[in-house]
């Protein structure tokens, strides 16, 4: 029976979990200050095409419900989001929370999945070049292509993965999530997985902060004795070598992940949280944008969240300090 | 201990770096050549790195004072899309006969200065802050953490949307946003080389002697240990700041066409992809290509050369 340190684990979850409230807290503050900050008045969108008297603006802020001062303004927005409701958007007037949750499982789909990527291509090469040394046939070139991918903007592959894809496989990537494909609507989103997960511009990270890490714990005294002993290496070296390493950047790589799909959604026309931004963005559409940088810094919070779990449950002795 | 392992030239060096400290540099005793002591790999990178640094400057200043094949602006309805090498045009014209290699060098200019920008306010406020929560540590240090986890929830381009939603901002103001995001990783880096130098017996030293705090922190600590944590930082910070007004531009909130920028080079290119004309979007992405790349090769070769030979 292995020994799992339950308690370590719900100290750790604890902590975290009133880190990330106060984080929270703080972006959203950020976020309100900085749309609080902006000149010029939002509703506005609301009188286009008369003359936006300030008759007309307090009738609107009357009629939707703000507070005049700004503290009152965030309390009241703050207290809305915290019970689930992230307001209206400007433009459609539909509720924002119910279009983000929609909208951030497939953020959460192509992200998690380019991750996926990412990581099934630079734990080989890590892997590799860290147990064979710096051999120059092939380690080198790979890590050199690991370079290369990864300073090409993710931008210009699209076009060339569906360039290819409408040429030599004769599907159309642009339509990835619609109703039309059938059954095999999920082949569709493989190519924009695909994009995101080579072009994010982390591989040649990934590659190296593995393959540092995985070459110092090789070097390690215990190795050497599992290696004295005849006990598998690769069970030893795991969780310090590969399983730390990993859940670390995958915890630090989700912002990026999350900021390289704006762009690949964008592209792709996938119903996500990064091409909504953009629109909003646009559109100066407050609720929406807002809505969104919160449920990303979520996301981020959680990935860190995970990535400690992860570390106590390797070393329990960690949550004590 | 035998007699062989002591001799070896390798050991020694290292050895003597571990024990022998001086308020400078820990010393370097090697006298082989520079291709010697280091790899030959690190070295490939650092030159191509600096080649690229060169080759962008020129093209700075050259665009700076408009000393380009053809006007950046000037249409030609008789060469549209004219491919590379052909009719004068270098690498080409685009969609509407502009000259691909003017326009290239004058799209330097989008990013140049404000990346510097961006750069100098990562760094400036990376070292302050680094400094505060490294050397006085206490609850300072807690919360330069705060701030630090706090910029590190936002990813990053999200963050730059809902500014550019809020102000409708040109890119020097983006930049300003994106050096403040680049401050938590210049913080992290300084505050743990303080933290290892502080163990060592010549800051103890230099507070034994009297030494004010200014100077111990300014001369002994930044300008002796940490400036070459900053430069690879700066050639970092540089390329991600090359990526980030590029996929501003590409996403239509940074700089507008006419004006051009790498950014928006591919994108206008672009419509024209999938009918087979490539080379208007493929020229500029493989500009972006090998600059990126010549900044990320230096930092990490500069790293490699610099940072972790005299740590370890």
């Amino acid at each position: 029976m292995r020994y799992i340190p339950l308690k370590a684990l719900i100290l750790t979850l604890l902590k975290e979990l009133g880190l990330a409230f106060l984080l929270l807290l703080g972006v959203s503050f950020v976020v309100f200050a900085i749309l609080y900050a902006a000149p010029g008045d939002q509703f506005n969108v609301l009188l286009e095409g008369q003359l936006p008297t300030e008759e007309a603006r307090a009738g609107i802020r009357e009629a939707i419900g703000t507070a005049q001062t700004w503290y009152g303004q965030y309390s009241s927005w703050l207290l809305n989001v915290l019970s689930g409701n992230f307001g209206t958007s400007v433009r459609t007037g539909l509720p924002v929370a119910a279009e983000l949750l929609n909208v951030s499982l497939n953020t959460l789909y192509l992200t998690l999945g380019s991750m996926a990527v990412t990581l099934l291509i630079a734990v080989p090469i890590a892997l590799y070049s860290s147990v064979r040394g710096h051999s120059v046939v092939i380690s080198w070139p790979l890590t050199m292509l690991g370079y290369v991918i990864s300073a090409l903007p993710v931008f210009w592959l699209a076009y060339i993965a569906i360039y290819i894809s409408i040429h030599s496989f004769d599907f159309f990537p642009l339509a990835s999530m619609s109703e039309s494909q059938g059954g095999n609507a999920w082949l569709y989103t493989l190519v924009p997985v695909l994009v995101l997960g080579l072009g994010s511009g982390t591989i040649s990270e990934v590659i190296r902060n593995l393959r540092e890490e995985m070459t110092r714990v090789m070097a390690e005294d215990y190795l050497r004795t599992a290696r004295a002993k005849g006990a598998s290496v690769w069970r030893h070296a795991f969780k310090e070598g590969l399983l730390l390493p990993v859940t670390e950047i995958i915890a630090s790589k989700i912002p990026f992940m999350l900021g390289g799909a704006v762009i690949v959604e964008q592209i792709f026309n996938w119903p996500g949280m990064g091409r909504m931004a953009w629109q909003a963005a646009q559109d100066r559409d407050f609720p929406v944008i807002m809505g969104i940088a919160l449920v990303a810094a979520a996301f981020v919070r959680a990935g860190s969240l995970l990535q400690r779990m992860v570390c106590t449950a390797v070393n329990p002795q960690q949550a004590r300090d | 201990m035998t007699a062989g392992r002591v001799q070896e030239p390798e050991r020694e060096i290292i050895f003597m770096k571990k024990y022998i400290q001086t308020s400078g540099e820990i010393g370097d005793f090697s006298t082989l050549p520079v291709w010697q002591k280091y790899a030959i790999a690190d070295l490939v990178y650092v030159a191509y790195g600096l080649l690229i640094v060169a080759l962008v400057v020129v093209s700075y200043v050259a665009g700076m004072f408009a000393w380009l094949p053809y006007d950046p602006q000037q249409i030609n309805m008789d060469a549209m899309m004219a491919p590379p090498l052909s009719e004068g045009y270098l690498l080409g014209s685009d969609f509407m006969g502009r000259d691909i290699l003017s326009r290239l060098i004058m799209g330097i200019q989008a990013y140049f200065l404000p990346g510097l920008l961006a750069v100098s306010i990562s760094l400036s406020g990376g070292v302050v802050l680094g400094i505060l929560s490294g050397y006085r540590g206490g609850r300072v240090e807690t919360i330069i953490t705060y701030f630090t986890n706090l910029v590190d929830s936002f990813p990053r381009l999200v963050l730059i949307l809902l500014v550019v939603a809020a102000f409708k901002p040109d890119i020097y103001y983006i930049m300003v946003v994106m050096g403040i995001t680049g401050i938590p990783t210049v913080a992290t880096a300084i505050a743990n080389k303080i933290r290892f130098l502080a163990q060592k017996n010549f800051i103890e030293a230099a507070i034994a002697l009297g030494l004010r705090t200014r100077v111990i922190i300014v001369k002994h600590i930044l300008w002796y240990n940490c400036r070459a944590l900053l430069i690879i930082h700066a050639t970092i910070g540089m390329g991600e700041a090359i990526l980030l007004e590029t996929s501003l531009s590409y996403l239509g909130f940074g700089v507008q066409e006419p004006v051009s920028s790498w950014g928006n080079m591919v994108q206008s290119g672009a419509n024209y992809f999938l009918q087979g004309n490539f080379w208007p979007s493929t020229a500029p992405a493989l500009a972006i290509m090998f600059t990126i790349l010549g900044f990320n090769l230096l930092g990490d070769g500069l790293n490699n050369i610099l940072e972790d030979r005299r740590e370890k």
